[in-house]
């Protein structure tokens, strides 16, 4: 990453007298493993560093991106951009919030350095975990892991003085895994991400995280009973509680949406100006609040600055069952008069930064989780997921429980065959009457933006009861 | 050859120089322009430039890959793989990179597509179509796109080449009321003919159609599926025909080869043809791309395969490599005997499904899965369309649905938008098949 040039783009873009340029540098050191069925199918390393120009003028945007580090390119890159926003001819013409500049060098620790981390010890730790997944009584004819680091240097700068770098250590791994028993297959797969150092692979516990997928697929194949549809309790695990609380609340509350930017990809929301729902209108139960947080330590969507130069804050999406906060960025606070939030990311110097979620968790209740079965008289425990989906306005969501168990008089019974919750949000925040104190989150990777960004986030959040609802 | 074919030639010679066994080294000069629009303005013009080598080196049966930036720190990159390969371990499904000397077609790119003086001039057309069809309210949002690629490949094994991939795409959504939509797209790989208004046109006359939803009713229908909604089918069929998804289990099709997996009248090719916004000559080894049968009439012909995974199948390369992972190219359909109205005509009582998004499976081995409608869904009562839908959802299972196709149109489109899950495009028909499961939220 050449600093100078990225500071040069910027000169050159003031000079043409825009309203405000930046430019964003970006510098990926990227080590990643594909395995299938036990057998290292490649060893990817590679090294990505580029920077994007995004100018606002005449109230039209353009942005441009390259990774040829030379004057010359630079140059070219901020005369296409510039050409571009002119070329919006915006009847109303966009603004930025206004910010004050920031000067900031910020990095995420790792305890152990994952550069010292030896491709070797790489490729053995996912044999390792292969090797004991398949060590079980247990028929797994098919597995799939694709694990990476990835170390990030950012280097902001933009026309308002406003100069910051970073760096980020982050780790992912996916792991698909093909169960058969009786001559009947099921599938999960679970996600892993973490914002530090190789410190991760003690946390993830991977290994004990899938062999008892494994064990939980292979008791749902041999005992596993249909719902019959009716109106009964069910209990969410955090699991559960972290993908309705993405899906049914971050998603809706970005304003960009909101909006209508997205309205050909991801879709609108069923929040607009002027609709039935809109900040202070009533969505859930007073025992639901629902955060939206970058700043938590080590966590997949970490980071203390976003890519507008804001800096990161907790946000209350859902305040106790109210409609409370949007997901902004410069531009969409401008537009609904208020300040950004610090939501703006990009996944890498070619995209243009848009508003995201970061780590959007149910904030933890006062119920033990015993508690929480105690006085359910029968009704379903949805331990986690496997198929789910929402439609474009975030509003009628299904999921279907991988892990999920029968309830009676409190005490959890036989295994369920892939029970279905298929709801509105509306009904399923509203229906939760009790949340327990302890939050667990997930990794995952949110998909938005064309071309397609997938960034990394955390949901999560406690165990949450739902009082009379239909699951089939 | 010109000075980018002889520095990527000279990648693969350093690293055999190194004693790499098989090197593969492809580069990509890329120009790419997007202009975004919302609320019928345009919100942001996009340029990417991207300048990258992609190099597969193999030694003793260990696979190791990186990429190379603008020809900068080869040296340094070509080190990094060989200290990895040396730890890395072996692949005893390693089957080789493509060997031979082969001829490659002509490339049918048009270099114009990203010199477009005005991209807004096609944006606002297309705008203005809809809001014709639709009426002057109507607020419309999507994308022009467009492609050049230059690239360049060399292989230790013989084959090297150079081609040009050009793709310009626009893809329109109108909303006629805040939660009543339709979508359109327009897809080719040359200028000449591209019709942006057609695209709008269409997106205008759906949101049209679907004023006023009410609510949809759960059960079983026989649905006639848009082009647009076939594309996301074929992608999610296509998909599942890659040798790497049989491997790993993510497929319907697993142990099915030469079996009927269809009804009669499907018959599915692969072809990344040049009206295709995904033409290319050759695959990721410098194989030659051709078309290839998937499923004739009914009936399961190939998976698709790089040269590795077609030693595993005992069978021979399709040209559709992915170093590790083959893939499909453009997925089509062949026509049917029937046009769009004379389908409308077979459904008594069935529903019309325009467009859908996040396809989503509980188990892709047995092919259980749901996916969201969107944009006009509309109730069809003796071949005519009585009302506009909304809030449903198919739920339903992907080998039985393309054994109830009971109908394919003659008409076919070329498809691909942001929201197709497998992002493949296609060339697709209308479909109707018969029986399929809609739910509805509780």
């Amino acid at each position: 990453m050449d600093r100078d040039i990225a500071d040069f783009a910027l000169q050159y873009a003031v000079s043409r007298k825009v309203d405000y340029a930046e430019v964003r540098a970006h510098r990926e050191n990227r080590e990643s493993l594909i395995m299938k069925n036990g057998i290292l199918d490649a060893y990817v390393s590679a090294v990505d560093s580029g920077f994007c120009v995004r100018v606002l003028a005449d109230g039209g945007i353009g942005f441009a991106s390259t990774n040829k580090w030379t004057k010359e390119e630079a140059k070219a890159i901020v005369e296409i951009a510039y050409k571009s926003a002119k070329m919006a001819k915006r009847k109303d013409k966009i603004v930025f919030a206004e910010e004050k500049s920031v000067k900031a060098d910020w990095k995420v620790d790792e305890k152990k350095r994952i550069e010292n981390v030896s491709a070797g010890t790489r490729i053995e730790t996912l044999m390792e975990i292969d090797k004991a997944l398949t060590a079980q009584r247990i028929n797994v004819p098919a597995r799939m892991f694709t694990f990476g680091t990835n170390l990030t240097e950012k280097y902001f700068v933009n026309s308002e003085g406003s100069v910051i770098s970073s760096y980020v250590p982050k780790m992912g791994a996916y792991i698909f895994i093909t169960v058969v028993e009786n001559g009947k297959p099921e599938q999960a797969y679970k996600q892993f991400g973490y914002a530090g150092g190789w410190e991760a692979i003690d946390e993830w516990k991977i290994t004990e995280e899938m062999i008892n997928q494994a064990k939980v697929l292979q008791r749902v194949i041999k005992e596993g009973k249909a719902v019959k549809l009716e109106k009964m309790d069910l209990i969410c695990g955090p699991e559960v509680t972290g993908i309705a609380a993405h899906e049914s609340c971050g998603h809706p509350m970005e304003a960009d949406r909101i909006l209508g930017r997205e309205m050909s990809q991801a879709g609108r929301s069923f929040i607009y100006q002027g609709g039935p729902f809109w900040l202070g209108t009533k969505i859930g139960s007073p025992v639901v609040t629902i955060v939206d947080d970058p700043t938590v330590k080590n966590s997949y969507g970490y980071y203390e600055y976003d890519d507008e130069g804001i800096k990161a804050r907790p946000r209350f999406l859902y305040k106790k069952g109210v409609i409370s906060e949007f997901l902004h960025n410069r531009e969409t606070a401008a537009k609904l008069n208020t300040r950004s939030n610090g939501a703006s990311r990009a996944i890498n110097y070619d995209r243009e930064s848009i508003v995201r979620m970061a780590n959007t968790f149910v904030q933890p209740g006062d119920m033990g989780e015993e508690e929480i079965f105690e006085d359910v008289k029968q009704g379903v425990y949805m331990r986690s997921f496997t198929e789910w989906n929402i439609d474009d306005k975030r509003f009628n969501q299904r999921y279907v429980g991988r892990e999920a168990y029968w309830i009676e008089k409190g005490e959890l019974k036989h295994p369920l065959a892939r029970p279905v919750i298929e709801t509105t949000t509306l009904t399923f925040w509203s229906a939760v009457d009790a949340v327990s104190k302890k939050v667990k989150y997930d990794s995952a990777t949110c998909g938005k933006g064309d071309p397609m960004q997938g960034v990394p986030v955390y949901t999560g959040g406690p165990m949450i009861r739902l009082r009379g609802v239909y699951v089939k | 050859m010109n000075e980018t074919h002889a520095k990527t030639e000279e990648i693969v010679k350093r690293c055999k120089a190194l004693g790499a066994d098989e090197v593969i080294a492809q580069t990509t000069f890329g120009s790419y322009r997007q202009t975004r629009f919302s609320n019928n303005q345009i919100d942001i013009s996009v340029a990417w430039n991207n300048y990258v080598t992609d190099v597969a080196l193999a030694w003793k049966n260990r696979i190791v890959a990186t990429q190379i930036i603008n020809f900068q720190n080869v040296d340094e990159r070509i080190r990094r793989l060989f200290e990895i390969v040396k730890v890395s371990k072996e692949n005893p499904m390693f089957g080789g990179f493509a060997k031979g000397r082969f001829p490659y077609q002509k490339s049918k790119a048009d270099r114009s597509v990203v010199n477009i003086e005005n991209p807004a001039e096609y944006v606002f057309e297309a705008i203005e179509a809809a809001r014709k069809e639709a009426g002057p309210e109507t607020n419309a949002g999507g994308i022009l796109f467009t492609k050049l690629e230059d690239v360049y490949l060399v292989s230790s094994e013989g084959p090297n080449g150079e081609d040009c991939r050009s793709a310009i795409e626009l893809s329109i959504r109108a909303f006629s009321q805040k939660e009543t939509s339709g979508h359109g797209v327009e897809c080719s790989s040359i200028l000449k003919g591209f019709d942006a208004a057609r695209a709008g046109e269409k997106a205008g006359e759906i949101a049209k159609l679907a004023k006023n939803p009410k609510a949809g009713v759960e059960g079983r229908y026989d649905i006639i599926f848009d082009p647009l909604f076939t594309g996301s089918l074929l992608s999610m069929w296509g998909s599942m025909t890659s040798a790497f998804a049989i491997m790993v289990q993510m497929s319907i099709f697993v142990d099915k080869l030469n079996q009927k997996v269809a009804s009669d009248i499907v018959t599915l090719r692969d072809t990344p043809a040049s009206y295709s916004i995904a033409n290319r000559v050759f695959d990721d080894e410098g194989m030659p791309t051709k078309e290839n049968v998937l499923i004739n009439k009914g009936v399961l012909k190939t998976y698709l395969h790089n040269t590795s995974t077609a030693k595993i199948f005992n069978t021979e390369t399709t040209g559709n490599a992915g170093i590790i992972m083959p893939s499909p190219w453009n997925v089509e359909m062949d026509a049917g005997g029937m046009n769009r109205d004379e389908m409308f005509q077979e459904v008594k009582r069935g529903l019309y499904l325009t467009n859908t998004w996040y396809t989503r499976f509980q188990n892709y081995a047995t092919g259980d899965f749901s996916t969201i409608p969107r944009d006009g869904m509309f109730l069809i009562e003796k071949g005519e369309i009585k009302q506009s839908w909304k809030d449903i959802r198919l739920s339903d299972n992907a080998l039985k649905m393309l054994s109830n196709v009971v109908g394919i149109s003659k008409e076919r489109q070329h498809i691909y938008w942001w929201g197709i899950d497998g992002d493949l495009p296609s060339l697709s028909p209308y479909i109707l098949i018969k029986d399929v499961q809609i739910t509805r939220p509780k």
